[in-house]
């Protein structure tokens, strides 16, 4: 009880400092913000933030942080925004966002999938910020339990759960990955700092980016295509219904929020990578649950949409766990944040929570104030982004290629990042062409460097060592459950019974 | 002829001079090359901000391959006071020996302006590790040859080039385990993977003070006033033994002289500043303002120091 009432105590503090109208103004300024440069294709809360970020440097120092916040959330649900409606993820994670977001924006239920996509994003953002107050301390403590055997069988299983992403042939989505993988290779090698495919080129030498990648196979590629259809050239237009969630909908898509929120919880606290596979996970357990999902995963479930959502978001909220307790950044964005809360002469680490508990609870009062803003303040403009969708394409087009333009230079300020996004628009027509599926290649991008990364780490505090997987038991446990999912894909029946559920409409 | 020549040359000379008399006349581009947030970006950001040359200073974030792709953009910039850089002990000193292809020459290419702020790194060990100080940890390590994991943020970090340092100076071996960032290194080394890592002072001294990690020492030659408490690593029997994070204006080279004065002179007011002082105190960093001659010694000194650690460590990166 003594624990509850300090809970009680520190969360009134929070309120307190967070419910001045200062601080709430600088909340909303800052989710307004980041909604409406992170709806903008291209432009993910990274870029948003790094953009935004000088803006701040002028503020008190709570403000600025609240602010920052604010930003965050925003541009999160602005890039999930693009990924439903122009299937342009501004982010690692609204990679899965996309799968059934985006069909049911062509099913004309973009207004349905956005509105569950706030909807989740609240709830799970309640529940993390909940979790981040109470039991902070423990759970940072848990991730060190993580070492890199751990994130190595971690990989695995999340690698070999990616086929699942696919809804149409295994061979090819296989075959993606690993092109997937491959791409992952370039760059510098972390252990030895001898430079990979990188021809020579200096920016090569820190790898292919992320969002020139994505922007190239889902934006360009899409563009291109849609522009070569002359006479059944896609619309929507004349079938956007019901912008509120039916009951229905909501029924189905409860659950799904539940467990989405569940999962980014505990996984969000992983440095790296965290969020993207709690969405992912989330996503995976929707679609194994529940035979005959009406319409099927990859074509416009509402669970698709709600479960990967809320793990995103609750990984989110937990992710500033370890910033807030030990002053470690799980992710580029949180590492933003750090640059943020030195500038105003605050050093992040254990000490925020007793040297300063304004800050620090009213930080994460103002968390749970920025997801009821970003609702109240989404859920109109919901009629508002859909209306978007009537722009008649030879406005709409080049726009989106612009703006995706924008993002990609301002992630490094870099041209040659421009460059590296047609060569991939080119690349993603190919594989539109060949009925290829971009995802599973994305997830195999981002996961494959960090396995080699993590195994040849664990190799090298084994010296040399390979049982060092099994004998440690989470490892051991991951390592089973990946092999138990390759039994199951690869059992003739089930690999039948899977063609025909999600072979292509 | 000759007189046109002559008038028209003399015209050029008095419109260059003019132009010189003038500067700036239009805004500075202060170039750091790396993302926003470090402390290279702060310093930078607190220099655009409170500088007062009657132009604008504007901060362009040019990261990528260690800093060597906005130092290069820097090298081949026009030498007219225009472009400047934020450069740090990598850039400068230790890119050189480390990187095979690199483009351009981390002293020929520059004019030095002004070194702004250094910082030392801090020797954190797990605390399971059964070590008190410097002492103990060698010979603990002796003990237990190449039982030891230290991390950095990658090859060629001057977190890496400690760890090396103490080797060749001590005869330890130890294995370096590179990650992608401190961030990542930092729950394996609470969490026990690895077991020391000679860290930026601001981000541990917290953890240390805290008692989740234990600080054995500082990798200055003097104490940094940050953490005055804390003994170097020279002073509990490595003598000698001095890394330091540094930060340094630069512009290219061939950059006229009066310039260089001009921007030299505004860097010692800006972060001489009372207010600026507190703000780097808080970041751990030890304002350390020079002339040009000075900065373009100590450099000298560090590259001679960095390609011998990097050759004898056998690091590399291309």
């Amino acid at each position: 009880m003594d624990a509850f009432n300090t809970l009680m105590a520190n969360l009134s503090l929070g309120f307190a400092t967070a419910f001045t109208l200062q601080n709430l103004v600088y909340c909303f300024v800052g989710c307004l913000l980041g909604t409406l440069i992170g709806v903008l294709p291209g432009i993910g809360p990274i870029a948003t933030i790094a953009m935004l970020l000088p803006a701040t440097y002028a503020l008190p120092p709570i403000a600025a942080l609240i602010m920052l916040a604010g930003i965050y959330y925003g541009a999160q649900y602005g890039g999930s925004t693009t990924a439903i409606l122009v299937n342009l993820p501004g982010e690692s994670s609204s990679v899965v966002t996309m799968l059934d977001g985006y069909q049911m924006a062509r099913k004309g239920r973009a207004g349905a999938a956005l509105s569950v996509a706030a909807l989740g994003s609240f709830i799970a953002g309640c529940f993390g910020t909940l979790i981040l107050a109470a039991f902070a301390a423990p759970l940072a403590e848990l991730a060190f339990k993580f070492g890199p055997a751990e994130y190595f069988s971690l990989m695995v299983l999340g690698l070999i759960g990616a086929v699942v992403l696919a809804s149409g042939s295994l061979i090819k989505a296989i075959g993606m990955i690993i092109l997937g993988l491959l791409l992952g290779l370039v760059g510098t090698d972390v252990n030895t700092g001898t430079a990979r495919f990188s021809f020579g080129i200096p920016e090569l030498s820190d790898g292919i980016g992320f969002i020139s990648v994505a922007m190239g196979v889902f934006g360009f590629a899409e563009i291109i295509t849609n522009v070569d259809m002359k006479d059944k050239r896609e619309t929507f237009t004349n079938k956007v219904e019901g912008l509120i969630l039916s009951w229905k909908d909501f029924k189905e898509a409860a659950p799904a929020i539940l467990r989405g929120t569940g999962i980014g919880s505990l996984l969000g606290i992983l440095p790296g990578g965290g969020a993207l596979l709690a969405a992912f996970a989330s996503y995976t357990i929707e679609k194994k649950l529940g035979k005959n999902p009406q319409p099927p995963f990859g074509q416009g479930n509402i669970r698709g949409v709600a479960g990967p959502e809320s793990a995103n978001n609750a990984g989110a909220q937990t992710s500033f766990i370890p910033l807030l307790t030990l002053g470690i950044p799980p992710n580029a964005v949180m590492a933003l944040m750090v640059g943020a809360m030195t500038i105003h002469n605050i050093q992040p680490g254990p000490q925020v929570m007793t040297s300063n508990p304004a800050l620090f609870w009213g930080m994460i009062a103002s968390m749970w104030i920025g997801n009821l803003m970003l609702v109240i303040l989404n859920l109109p403009l919901i009629g508002m982004w859909v209306q978007l969708l009537k722009v008649p394409y030879r406005i709409l087009y080049p726009a989106i290629l612009m703006f995706c333009c924008i993002g990609v230079f301002s992630v490094n300020n870099n041209s040659f990042d421009v460059l590296i996004t047609v060569l991939f628009g080119v690349l993603g027509i190919v594989f539109l062409k060949l009925g290829c599926e971009a995802a599973p290649l994305l997830l195999g991008f981002i996961l494959g460097p960090m396995m080699e990364e993590n195994l040849r780490r664990a190799m090298l505090l084994s010296r040399g060592d390979p049982t060092v997987f099994l004998t440690r038991p989470l490892s051991l446990v991951m390592l089973l459950m990946a092999l138990a999912m390759i039994v199951i894909i690869s059992l003739p029946a089930i690999s039948k019974k899977r063609e025909e559920t999600f072979v292509e409409e | 002829m000759n007189i046109l020549q002559t008038v028209s040359g003399l015209v050029l000379v008095c419109v260059a001079s003019l132009a010189s008399a003038q500067y700036p006349n239009k805004p500075i581009r202060l170039v750091v090359p790396y993302p926003t947030g470090g402390a290279p970006d702060i310093l930078a950001r607190i220099f655009s901000e409170k500088a007062n040359l009657g132009q604008p200073v504007v901060v362009d974030n040019k990261p990528g391959a260690g800093g060597n792709i906005g130092t290069e953009i820097v090298a081949k910039a026009p030498n007219d006071g225009y472009t400047l850089e934020m450069g740090t002990v990598n850039t400068h000193s230790i890119n050189g020996a480390l990187y095979k292809n690199m483009q351009h020459d981390m002293v020929k290419d520059f004019a030095p302006v002004s070194l702004i702020a250094y910082t030392p790194n801090l020797l954190v060990v797990n605390v399971n590790l059964p070590v008190k100080n410097v002492q103990e940890l060698i010979a603990y390590a002796r003990a237990n040859p190449n039982k030891l994991s230290y991390g950095s943020p990658g090859i060629g970090s001057s977190i890496h080039i400690s760890g090396e340092l103490i080797q060749t100076m001590t005869g330890i071996k130890m294995t370096h385990v590179p990650y992608k960032g401190r961030q990542f290194a930092i729950p394996d080394l609470l969490g026990g993977s690895i077991q020391l890592m000679f860290d930026n002072m601001p981000s541990s001294l917290p953890l240390a003070r805290e008692g989740k990690l234990r600080a054995l020492g500082q990798t200055g030659a003097r104490r940094s006033p940050a953490a005055p408490d804390v003994p170097t690593i020279a002073e509990q029997g490595v003598p000698g033994y001095d890394v330091m994070s540094w930060f340094a204006m630069f512009a290219p080279a061939g950059t006229p002289k009066e310039v260089v004065a001009r921007i030299h002179a505004e860097a010692l007011r800006v972060f001489k500043l009372p207010d600026v002082q507190e703000k780097l105190k808080t970041l751990g960093l030890d304002p350390v303002l020079s002339t040009p001659e000075e900065l373009g010694k100590y450099q000298a000194d560090e590259v001679v120091k960095w390609a011998r650690v990097v050759k004898e460590s056998g690091a590399k990166a291309d």
